[in-house]
Protein backbone atom coordinates (compact mmCIF):
# COMPACT_ATOMS: atom_id res chain seq x y z
CA UNK A 1 0.00 0.00 0.00
CA UNK A 2 2.94 2.37 0.95
CA UNK A 3 4.45 2.13 -3.10
CA UNK A 4 1.32 3.58 -4.65
CA UNK A 5 1.28 6.42 -2.36
CA UNK A 6 4.75 6.90 -2.39
CA UNK A 7 4.72 6.71 -6.50
CA UNK A 8 1.79 9.38 -6.46
CA UNK A 9 3.53 11.55 -4.09
CA UNK A 10 6.48 11.45 -6.25
CA UNK A 11 4.38 11.88 -9.39
CA UNK A 12 2.71 14.86 -8.73
CA UNK A 13 5.75 17.60 -8.82
CA UNK A 14 7.56 15.42 -10.77
CA UNK A 15 5.01 15.48 -13.96
CA UNK A 16 3.98 19.15 -13.84
CA UNK A 17 5.04 20.00 -17.00
CA UNK A 18 3.40 17.19 -18.87
CA UNK A 19 0.86 16.56 -16.52
CA UNK A 20 -0.07 20.54 -16.87
CA UNK A 21 -0.57 20.05 -20.71
CA UNK A 22 -2.79 17.71 -20.47
CA UNK A 23 -3.99 16.92 -17.10
CA UNK A 24 -4.43 18.09 -13.49
CA UNK A 25 -3.25 17.56 -10.35
CA UNK A 26 -4.22 18.26 -6.95
CA UNK A 27 -3.72 18.46 -3.01
CA UNK A 28 -6.64 18.73 -0.65
CA UNK A 29 -6.98 18.57 2.94
CA UNK A 30 -10.11 18.11 5.13
CA UNK A 31 -11.85 15.68 7.62
CA UNK A 32 -13.64 12.26 7.51
CA UNK A 33 -15.85 10.99 9.35
CA UNK A 34 -16.78 7.31 9.30
CA UNK A 35 -19.56 4.79 10.31
CA UNK A 36 -19.63 1.85 12.91
CA UNK A 37 -16.32 -0.08 12.51
CA UNK A 38 -17.97 -2.75 14.45
CA UNK A 39 -20.90 -3.89 16.52
CA UNK A 40 -20.30 -6.38 19.18
CA UNK A 41 -22.41 -7.50 21.98
CA UNK A 42 -21.19 -9.32 25.19
CA UNK A 43 -23.52 -8.40 27.84
CA UNK A 44 -24.64 -5.13 26.43
CA UNK A 45 -24.00 -4.02 22.59
CA UNK A 46 -21.13 -2.58 21.79
CA UNK A 47 -20.09 -0.47 19.24
CA UNK A 48 -16.79 0.59 17.87
CA UNK A 49 -16.07 3.99 15.47
CA UNK A 50 -13.44 6.79 14.38
CA UNK A 51 -13.73 9.32 15.55
CA UNK A 52 -13.21 12.56 12.84
CA UNK A 53 -9.83 12.63 11.30
CA UNK A 54 -7.47 15.11 10.08
CA UNK A 55 -7.44 13.52 6.15
CA UNK A 56 -5.10 14.58 3.21
CA UNK A 57 -5.55 13.26 -0.67
CA UNK A 58 -2.80 13.66 -3.07
CA UNK A 59 -3.93 12.74 -6.77
CA UNK A 60 -3.71 13.51 -10.26
CA UNK A 61 -5.73 12.74 -13.44
CA UNK A 62 -5.33 12.87 -17.38
CA UNK A 63 -7.51 13.20 -20.45
CA UNK A 64 -9.78 10.33 -21.26
CA UNK A 65 -11.12 11.21 -24.74
CA UNK A 66 -13.15 14.25 -25.82
CA UNK A 67 -15.89 14.54 -23.92
CA UNK A 68 -14.37 15.75 -20.85
CA UNK A 69 -13.65 12.59 -19.00
CA UNK A 70 -10.39 12.09 -17.29
CA UNK A 71 -8.80 8.71 -15.49
CA UNK A 72 -6.97 9.52 -12.67
CA UNK A 73 -5.23 7.68 -9.32
CA UNK A 74 -5.80 9.28 -5.29
CA UNK A 75 -4.28 8.06 -2.21
CA UNK A 76 -5.70 9.82 0.88
CA UNK A 77 -4.25 9.81 4.53
CA UNK A 78 -5.75 10.04 7.74
CA UNK A 79 -4.97 9.51 11.06
CA UNK A 80 -7.27 9.60 14.12
CA UNK A 81 -8.97 8.15 17.42
CA UNK A 82 -11.29 5.19 17.73
CA UNK A 83 -12.91 4.23 20.53
CA UNK A 84 -16.13 2.04 21.85
CA UNK A 85 -19.08 2.82 22.94
CA UNK A 86 -21.45 0.94 25.79
CA UNK A 87 -23.95 1.50 27.23
CA UNK A 88 -23.01 5.31 27.03
CA UNK A 89 -19.80 5.42 28.54
CA UNK A 90 -16.97 5.73 25.90
CA UNK A 91 -13.57 4.00 26.08
CA UNK A 92 -10.60 5.53 24.12
CA UNK A 93 -8.76 2.66 22.01
CA UNK A 94 -6.11 4.44 20.79
CA UNK A 95 -4.71 5.51 17.22
CA UNK A 96 -6.04 4.33 13.57
CA UNK A 97 -4.60 5.48 10.36
CA UNK A 98 -5.97 4.66 7.40
CA UNK A 99 -4.71 4.82 3.63
CA UNK A 100 -6.54 4.59 0.59
CA UNK A 101 -5.22 4.28 -2.99
CA UNK A 102 -7.97 4.60 -5.35
CA UNK A 103 -8.19 4.64 -9.37
CA UNK A 104 -10.80 7.04 -10.18
CA UNK A 105 -12.65 8.16 -13.32
CA UNK A 106 -14.00 11.99 -13.35
CA UNK A 107 -16.67 13.90 -15.69
CA UNK A 108 -18.14 17.26 -15.89
CA UNK A 109 -21.09 17.56 -14.13
CA UNK A 110 -21.98 21.29 -14.64
CA UNK A 111 -19.98 24.56 -14.34
CA UNK A 112 -17.19 23.59 -12.23
CA UNK A 113 -18.66 20.86 -11.12
CA UNK A 114 -17.67 17.43 -11.75
CA UNK A 115 -18.55 13.78 -10.87
CA UNK A 116 -15.92 11.22 -9.65
CA UNK A 117 -16.33 7.48 -8.93
CA UNK A 118 -13.35 4.57 -7.85
CA UNK A 119 -12.30 1.81 -6.82
CA UNK A 120 -9.18 0.49 -4.64
CA UNK A 121 -8.02 -0.52 -1.51
CA UNK A 122 -7.95 0.94 2.23
CA UNK A 123 -5.38 -0.36 4.79
CA UNK A 124 -5.73 0.10 8.80
CA UNK A 125 -2.60 0.64 10.83
CA UNK A 126 -3.48 0.70 14.27
CA UNK A 127 -1.00 2.38 16.96
CA UNK A 128 -0.47 -0.68 18.91
CA UNK A 129 -1.09 -4.39 18.25
CA UNK A 130 -3.93 -5.30 20.59
CA UNK A 131 -7.92 -5.60 20.93
CA UNK A 132 -9.41 -6.06 17.64
CA UNK A 133 -6.22 -5.20 15.60
CA UNK A 134 -4.16 -7.60 18.06
CA UNK A 135 -3.36 -9.61 14.33
CA UNK A 136 -2.70 -6.65 12.41
CA UNK A 137 -4.68 -3.80 10.53
CA UNK A 138 -6.79 -4.96 7.30
CA UNK A 139 -6.13 -4.30 3.57
CA UNK A 140 -9.86 -3.92 2.05
CA UNK A 141 -11.50 -3.13 -1.09
CA UNK A 142 -12.77 -0.08 -1.52
CA UNK A 143 -14.98 1.98 -3.56
CA UNK A 144 -16.04 5.62 -3.46
CA UNK A 145 -17.91 8.44 -5.41
CA UNK A 146 -17.91 12.44 -4.88
CA UNK A 147 -18.12 15.73 -6.37
CA UNK A 148 -15.55 18.17 -7.01
CA UNK A 149 -15.99 21.88 -7.44
CA UNK A 150 -13.42 23.83 -8.96
CA UNK A 151 -13.10 27.86 -8.66
CA UNK A 152 -10.24 28.92 -10.70
CA UNK A 153 -7.94 31.30 -7.79
CA UNK A 154 -4.60 32.29 -10.44
CA UNK A 155 -3.90 31.34 -13.87
CA UNK A 156 -3.47 27.77 -13.50
CA UNK A 157 -4.52 27.31 -10.28
CA UNK A 158 -7.59 26.10 -9.13
CA UNK A 159 -9.76 26.15 -5.79
CA UNK A 160 -10.46 23.05 -5.40
CA UNK A 161 -14.00 21.73 -2.98
CA UNK A 162 -14.34 18.08 -2.72
CA UNK A 163 -16.89 15.65 -0.90
CA UNK A 164 -16.33 12.22 -1.24
CA UNK A 165 -17.99 9.19 -0.07
CA UNK A 166 -16.38 5.55 -0.01
CA UNK A 167 -17.04 2.30 1.48
CA UNK A 168 -15.78 -0.98 2.06
CA UNK A 169 -16.54 -3.76 4.46
CA UNK A 170 -14.20 -4.08 7.63
CA UNK A 171 -13.35 -7.06 9.71
CA UNK A 172 -9.77 -8.34 11.01
CA UNK A 173 -7.91 -11.11 11.84
CA UNK A 174 -8.34 -11.20 15.41
CA UNK A 175 -12.35 -11.07 15.09
CA UNK A 176 -12.12 -14.17 12.66
CA UNK A 177 -9.94 -15.83 14.98
CA UNK A 178 -12.94 -14.97 17.83
CA UNK A 179 -15.61 -16.14 16.04
CA UNK A 180 -16.97 -12.97 14.25
CA UNK A 181 -18.63 -13.93 10.88
CA UNK A 182 -19.62 -11.61 7.76
CA UNK A 183 -18.18 -8.16 7.71
CA UNK A 184 -19.27 -4.46 8.78
CA UNK A 185 -20.46 -2.12 6.02
CA UNK A 186 -17.91 1.20 6.62
CA UNK A 187 -19.18 4.49 5.10
CA UNK A 188 -16.93 7.01 5.21
CA UNK A 189 -17.56 10.71 3.93
CA UNK A 190 -15.21 13.61 3.28
CA UNK A 191 -14.71 17.45 3.22
CA UNK A 192 -11.86 18.56 1.92
CA UNK A 193 -10.60 21.70 0.21
CA UNK A 194 -7.71 22.77 -2.26
CA UNK A 195 -5.37 23.87 -5.18
CA UNK A 196 -5.47 21.87 -8.38
CA UNK A 197 -3.34 22.91 -11.09
CA UNK A 198 -3.66 21.63 -14.95
CA UNK A 199 -6.31 21.77 -17.23
CA UNK A 200 -9.62 21.23 -14.90
CA UNK A 201 -12.51 22.34 -16.92
CA UNK B 1 -36.17 -15.46 -15.76
CA UNK B 2 -36.82 -12.34 -17.25
CA UNK B 3 -33.43 -10.13 -18.25
CA UNK B 4 -35.21 -7.08 -15.53
CA UNK B 5 -35.93 -9.85 -12.93
CA UNK B 6 -32.47 -11.01 -12.87
CA UNK B 7 -30.81 -7.61 -12.62
CA UNK B 8 -33.41 -6.51 -9.88
CA UNK B 9 -32.39 -9.90 -7.88
CA UNK B 10 -28.76 -9.29 -8.36
CA UNK B 11 -29.29 -6.16 -7.51
CA UNK B 12 -31.27 -7.19 -4.28
CA UNK B 13 -28.20 -9.86 -3.42
CA UNK B 14 -25.40 -6.92 -4.14
CA UNK B 15 -27.72 -4.58 -1.52
CA UNK B 16 -28.25 -7.08 0.98
CA UNK B 17 -24.49 -8.27 1.31
CA UNK B 18 -23.39 -4.47 1.43
CA UNK B 19 -26.08 -3.41 4.15
CA UNK B 20 -25.61 -6.75 6.33
CA UNK B 21 -23.68 -5.98 9.86
CA UNK B 22 -20.83 -8.22 11.29
CA UNK B 23 -22.00 -10.87 13.50
CA UNK B 24 -20.15 -11.62 17.03
CA UNK B 25 -19.82 -14.78 18.31
CA UNK B 26 -22.24 -16.24 21.00
CA UNK B 27 -20.16 -15.79 23.99
CA UNK B 28 -22.02 -18.54 25.93
CA UNK B 29 -19.14 -20.87 27.04
CA UNK B 30 -17.40 -19.30 30.58
CA UNK B 31 -18.29 -20.48 34.09
CA UNK B 32 -19.18 -19.10 37.23
CA UNK B 33 -16.76 -16.82 38.72
CA UNK B 34 -18.71 -14.95 41.37
CA UNK B 35 -17.64 -15.36 45.26
CA UNK B 36 -20.19 -16.85 47.11
CA UNK B 37 -20.40 -16.06 50.20
CA UNK B 38 -23.01 -16.34 53.42
CA UNK B 39 -24.86 -12.76 54.16
CA UNK B 40 -23.82 -10.91 57.29
CA UNK B 41 -27.22 -10.36 58.55
CA UNK B 42 -30.00 -12.50 57.90
CA UNK B 43 -29.58 -16.02 55.90
CA UNK B 44 -28.85 -16.23 52.29
CA UNK B 45 -25.70 -15.62 50.35
CA UNK B 46 -24.12 -12.57 48.55
CA UNK B 47 -22.90 -13.54 44.56
CA UNK B 48 -20.12 -10.53 44.94
CA UNK B 49 -18.65 -9.95 41.72
CA UNK B 50 -15.89 -7.46 40.90
CA UNK B 51 -13.63 -6.05 37.75
CA UNK B 52 -11.25 -3.00 38.35
CA UNK B 53 -12.77 0.27 36.83
CA UNK B 54 -11.72 1.83 33.92
CA UNK B 55 -10.11 4.96 36.17
CA UNK B 56 -7.82 2.19 37.84
CA UNK B 57 -6.52 0.79 34.83
CA UNK B 58 -3.72 0.10 34.02
CA UNK B 59 -3.63 -1.84 37.63
CA UNK B 60 -0.51 -1.36 39.34
CA UNK B 61 1.25 -4.86 40.92
CA UNK B 62 4.32 -4.81 42.74
CA UNK B 63 6.23 -7.69 42.15
CA UNK B 64 8.69 -9.32 45.01
CA UNK B 65 12.37 -10.23 43.21
CA UNK B 66 12.02 -13.84 44.14
CA UNK B 67 10.51 -17.65 42.91
CA UNK B 68 10.35 -16.18 38.90
CA UNK B 69 7.84 -13.04 39.97
CA UNK B 70 9.83 -10.90 37.96
CA UNK B 71 9.60 -13.01 34.75
CA UNK B 72 6.34 -14.62 35.36
CA UNK B 73 3.97 -11.50 36.36
CA UNK B 74 4.51 -9.85 33.04
CA UNK B 75 3.73 -13.29 31.06
CA UNK B 76 0.50 -13.55 33.25
CA UNK B 77 -0.81 -10.07 32.21
CA UNK B 78 0.03 -10.57 28.81
CA UNK B 79 -1.76 -13.84 28.84
CA UNK B 80 -5.10 -12.35 30.78
CA UNK B 81 -4.94 -8.96 28.22
CA UNK B 82 -5.18 -11.87 25.46
CA UNK B 83 -9.19 -11.82 26.79
CA UNK B 84 -10.06 -8.57 25.90
CA UNK B 85 -11.30 -6.85 22.68
CA UNK B 86 -11.60 -3.34 24.02
CA UNK B 87 -9.13 -2.61 26.92
CA UNK B 88 -11.08 -3.76 29.36
CA UNK B 89 -8.32 -4.03 31.32
CA UNK B 90 -4.42 -3.76 31.63
CA UNK B 91 -1.68 -3.90 34.50
CA UNK B 92 1.57 -2.73 34.60
CA UNK B 93 4.44 -3.73 37.26
CA UNK B 94 5.47 -0.94 39.75
CA UNK B 95 8.50 -0.60 41.90
CA UNK B 96 6.59 1.34 45.12
CA UNK B 97 4.47 -1.20 47.08
CA UNK B 98 2.79 1.27 48.86
CA UNK B 99 1.50 2.47 45.72
CA UNK B 100 0.42 -0.83 43.82
CA UNK B 101 -2.99 -2.25 43.67
CA UNK B 102 -1.71 -6.32 44.04
CA UNK B 103 1.17 -6.76 45.87
CA UNK B 104 2.60 -10.22 44.96
CA UNK B 105 5.17 -12.10 47.45
CA UNK B 106 6.94 -15.42 47.13
CA UNK B 107 6.70 -17.82 50.11
CA UNK B 108 3.48 -19.37 51.99
CA UNK B 109 0.53 -16.82 52.74
CA UNK B 110 0.38 -15.62 56.12
CA UNK B 111 -2.00 -16.61 59.17
CA UNK B 112 -5.55 -14.80 57.48
CA UNK B 113 -4.85 -10.85 58.73
CA UNK B 114 -5.97 -9.07 55.68
CA UNK B 115 -8.07 -11.42 53.91
CA UNK B 116 -12.26 -11.69 54.66
CA UNK B 117 -11.82 -14.37 51.85
CA UNK B 118 -8.92 -16.66 50.67
CA UNK B 119 -8.83 -18.56 47.37
CA UNK B 120 -6.27 -21.38 47.51
CA UNK B 121 -4.80 -22.40 44.58
CA UNK B 122 -2.72 -25.56 43.00
CA UNK B 123 -2.46 -28.26 44.91
CA UNK B 124 1.03 -29.42 43.03
CA UNK B 125 4.05 -30.62 45.49
CA UNK B 126 6.10 -28.22 43.39
CA UNK B 127 4.45 -25.00 44.37
CA UNK B 128 1.01 -23.21 45.86
CA UNK B 129 -0.68 -19.88 45.54
CA UNK B 130 -3.14 -17.98 47.80
CA UNK B 131 -4.61 -14.81 46.49
CA UNK B 132 -6.21 -12.65 49.83
CA UNK B 133 -9.02 -10.33 49.17
CA UNK B 134 -10.15 -8.19 52.27
CA UNK B 135 -13.55 -7.30 50.90
CA UNK B 136 -15.87 -5.04 53.88
CA UNK B 137 -18.09 -6.76 56.13
CA UNK B 138 -21.03 -5.46 54.05
CA UNK B 139 -19.47 -7.05 51.11
CA UNK B 140 -19.49 -3.71 48.90
CA UNK B 141 -15.69 -3.03 49.12
CA UNK B 142 -12.30 -4.64 48.23
CA UNK B 143 -9.83 -2.93 50.38
CA UNK B 144 -6.62 -2.52 48.51
CA UNK B 145 -4.15 -3.89 47.87
CA UNK B 146 -5.01 -7.61 46.89
CA UNK B 147 -2.07 -9.65 48.20
CA UNK B 148 -0.83 -12.48 45.73
CA UNK B 149 1.48 -14.99 47.28
CA UNK B 150 3.33 -17.80 45.00
CA UNK B 151 5.07 -20.31 47.21
CA UNK B 152 7.87 -22.45 45.62
CA UNK B 153 7.60 -25.53 48.36
CA UNK B 154 9.99 -27.72 46.76
CA UNK B 155 13.66 -27.10 45.99
CA UNK B 156 14.86 -24.79 43.65
CA UNK B 157 16.00 -26.83 41.00
CA UNK B 158 13.04 -29.55 41.22
CA UNK B 159 11.64 -30.27 38.29
CA UNK B 160 8.82 -28.86 37.29
CA UNK B 161 9.22 -25.96 39.78
CA UNK B 162 9.35 -23.45 37.16
CA UNK B 163 5.92 -24.59 35.41
CA UNK B 164 4.62 -24.99 38.66
CA UNK B 165 5.56 -21.08 38.71
CA UNK B 166 4.32 -19.77 36.18
CA UNK B 167 1.07 -21.72 35.58
CA UNK B 168 0.47 -20.45 39.01
CA UNK B 169 1.10 -16.71 39.09
CA UNK B 170 -1.05 -16.61 35.98
CA UNK B 171 -3.76 -18.38 38.07
CA UNK B 172 -3.32 -16.06 40.88
CA UNK B 173 -3.73 -12.70 38.63
CA UNK B 174 -6.78 -14.36 37.44
CA UNK B 175 -7.93 -14.07 40.87
CA UNK B 176 -6.88 -10.21 41.36
CA UNK B 177 -8.68 -9.56 37.60
CA UNK B 178 -12.04 -10.88 38.91
CA UNK B 179 -12.49 -14.14 38.46
CA UNK B 180 -13.17 -15.03 42.43
CA UNK B 181 -13.77 -18.71 41.76
CA UNK B 182 -12.44 -21.73 40.71
CA UNK B 183 -13.20 -23.16 37.68
CA UNK B 184 -15.04 -26.97 37.24
CA UNK B 185 -12.65 -28.51 34.57
CA UNK B 186 -9.45 -29.45 34.52
CA UNK B 187 -8.58 -28.16 30.97
CA UNK B 188 -9.29 -24.71 32.27
CA UNK B 189 -5.99 -22.44 34.44
CA UNK B 190 -8.14 -21.27 37.02
CA UNK B 191 -9.09 -24.94 38.20
CA UNK B 192 -8.44 -24.96 41.57
CA UNK B 193 -5.11 -27.54 40.89
CA UNK B 194 -4.23 -26.20 37.79
CA UNK B 195 -1.60 -27.94 35.21
CA UNK B 196 -2.59 -26.47 31.99
CA UNK B 197 0.21 -23.49 31.12
CA UNK B 198 -2.34 -20.68 30.27
CA UNK B 199 -5.59 -19.36 30.04
CA UNK B 200 -8.36 -21.45 28.12
CA UNK B 201 -11.29 -20.49 26.07
CA UNK B 202 -12.88 -20.73 28.98
CA UNK B 203 -11.14 -18.50 31.35
CA UNK B 204 -10.77 -15.56 28.75
CA UNK B 205 -14.25 -15.94 27.79
CA UNK B 206 -14.92 -15.52 31.44
CA UNK B 207 -12.82 -12.44 32.13
CA UNK B 208 -14.52 -10.96 29.22
CA UNK B 209 -17.69 -11.19 30.23
CA UNK B 210 -17.00 -10.09 34.03
CA UNK B 211 -15.24 -6.85 32.56
CA UNK B 212 -18.96 -6.06 31.45
CA UNK B 213 -20.91 -7.17 33.71
CA UNK B 214 -21.86 -4.28 36.21
CA UNK B 215 -19.62 -4.98 39.87
CA UNK B 216 -21.55 -4.99 43.06
CA UNK B 217 -18.04 -4.99 44.72
CA UNK B 218 -15.63 -1.48 44.32
CA UNK B 219 -12.17 -1.01 44.71
CA UNK B 220 -11.24 1.18 47.57
CA UNK B 221 -7.85 2.77 49.05
CA UNK B 222 -4.84 3.45 47.57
Amino acid sequence: MRKPILLLALLCPAGVSGLAAQGTYYARLGAIGASNLLRDVIVDEITVKQSIAPMLALGGALPLGERGYRIGLEGTFASGKFHSSESGTDTDLGTVRTGTVMLELDGPLYKGFRWQAGLGGIKYWPSGDDGIFREGGPLKFLAGAGVDFRRPVMAKWDLLTSLRYDWHRFTTDELEQRGFSQTQGVSRVSLSIGLSRGTSR
Amino acid sequence: MSRPVRWAAAALVVAAAACSDIAPPLRSDFYEWRLIVPKTTGSGEDSLTFHWPHDRIPVRIWVEDAASLPQNVPNAIAAWREAFLYDEFDATVVSDSNAADVIVRSGAAPGIQFARARLHSALATECAGATDLDISDDHTQLRLPVRVYIDPRSEPNAPGLPACLALTTTHELGHALGIWRHAGAPTDLMFADPTVAGPSERDLATAEVIYHVPPNVEAVGR
